[in-house]
């Protein structure tokens, strides 16, 4: 039974990540205000963190698998009983980064989405066009010879 | 909430279902994981603490940040650049913008600003364990700055922007702990260039333990335990620069609306 489970509910994880996907676009391109698509956006990058950790992933039979520490590092032997049930290691290193990177960059567009508010009243991206759309006339009128 | 939303979400959820129930019977089988480790995975992890052969070794038993910080160092340095460029760039959105001290009298009630004073040298102690234990537990700089980060996020909420700015957390002391921060990770890096340069020895750049050509080394035990020579002061900059940088970002997000306004049209004093 559990040969058949498991590998079941580690496609549906797998498969859940990819439409989690889908959905965090659609919400990037389909969805009129910033503070939305900054939401998706954040969606999106956690779903594709959690992809990566996932690809790390491996069955160790009989037992949860280890983090890549070795705790047992004052025997030489430590090391290699620890290849046998830890995960892969670098995934993990490079979604460390992504993570923090990403905190900061949400940041910088949570506070261009409030410029924006500040100085346009409105954050929804059609309400802008036309904001732009309005400056634009006036600017062409001032610079016709 | 309404049924169309309930709807969609159940809908969401049996395509999940079903699709992965087709992926397992069908040609493409279930999602290929693996129940060995890939070679690269397998050389990290037998090499990390390995003091027989320690010109692969970063003498750290914590995989991650002897990847993060040792193996694949130069690449960190830059993502780190990345971070603080964005949060250069949510300071320069607010350039001019002054707290004036004294206007609100703000801040949450009694129970909630003791608890905090309470509960905010915990969770800065917290962050410096996380950060100090880098090396051999899962953690290190950047969760344990992230952490600092945290308290003062809390303080912010709980008190106000005066508070903090009366305590000496202002926007140019986080400005100067963040350069610290990325000044020390950068001496780090070439510390053992310099040396190697003055007593005419050859050395490399992110260079940690002995490799093979160079035989300097970061003193790679303290008292006995090993200290992954030089993660040991990339974790205690990186954190430092990331939990300056991220309050520094979080202190600017909030500014008051009067005076970010009041810059905005012009009017703000420089």
């Amino acid at each position: 039974m559990n040969e058949l489970i498991i590998p079941y509910l580690l496609t549906v994880v797998f498969v859940s990540f990819v439409i989690n996907l889908v959905i965090a676009l659609y919400g990037i391109f389909a969805r009129p205000t910033l503070v939305k698509k900054i939401i998706a956006l954040t969606i999106f990058s956690d779903s594709l963190n959690s992809l990566a950790i996932f690809v790390g992933y491996r069955v160790v039979s009989g037992r949860v698998p280890a983090p890549p520490v070795v705790v047992n590092y004052t025997s030489p032997q430590g090391p290699a009983q620890l290849a046998k049930v830890a995960v892969d290691p670098l995934p993990q290193a490079l979604v460390l980064t992504a993570i923090v990177i990403g905190l900061a960059v949400t940041l910088f567009m949570v506070k261009v989405t409030m410029q924006v508010h500040r100085v346009y009243g409105t954050t929804s991206v059609r309400k802008l066009e036309r904001i732009e759309y309005v400056n634009k006339e006036e600017k062409s009128e001032g610079v016709v010879e | 909430m309404k049924v169309t939303d309930l709807v969609v979400a159940a809908s969401i959820v049996a395509l999940a279902l079903l699709l992965s129930y087709a992926m397992f019977l069908g040609g493409i089988g279930p999602v290929p994981v693996r129940s060995e480790l890939r070679t690269l995975a397998l050389n990290y992890i037998l090499l990390t603490y390995n003091p027989v052969k320690v010109v692969y070794s970063a003498l750290a038993p914590e995989g991650v940040t002897a990847i993060v910080w040792d193996y694949r160092g130069l690449d960190t340095y830059f993502e780190t650049a990345v971070m603080f460029l964005a949060i250069i760039s949510v300071v320069a959105l607010t350039h001019g913008c002054k707290v004036r001290i004294g206007l609100g009298k703000g801040g949450m009630s009694l129970i909630v600003k003791t608890t905090t004073r309470v509960l905010m040298p915990l969770i800065v102690l917290a962050g410096i364990s996380i950060t100090m234990h880098g090396w051999l537990t899962p953690g290190g700089g950047f969760q344990g700055g992230a952490t600092i980060a945290v308290a003062t996020v809390l303080a912010l909420v709980t008190y106000s922007i005066d508070t903090l700015a009366k305590h000496g957390i202002r926007k140019r002391v986080l400005l100067a702990m963040r350069s610290t921060g990325l000044i020390g990770i950068a001496l780090t890096a070439v510390a053992l260039l310099i040396i190697g340069l003055a007593i005419g020895v050859n050395a490399y750049i992110f260079q940690n333990q002995k490799r093979i050509g160079s035989p300097l080394a970061f003193p790679a035990y303290f008292s006995g335990t090993p200290t992954g020579g030089s993660l040991l002061f990339y974790n205690l900059f990186e954190a430092f620069a990331v939990s300056a940088g991220l309050s520094l970002a979080i202190i600017v997000t909030s500014l008051r609306e009067k005076e970010v306004k009041e810059t905005l049209r012009g009017e703000g004093v420089e």
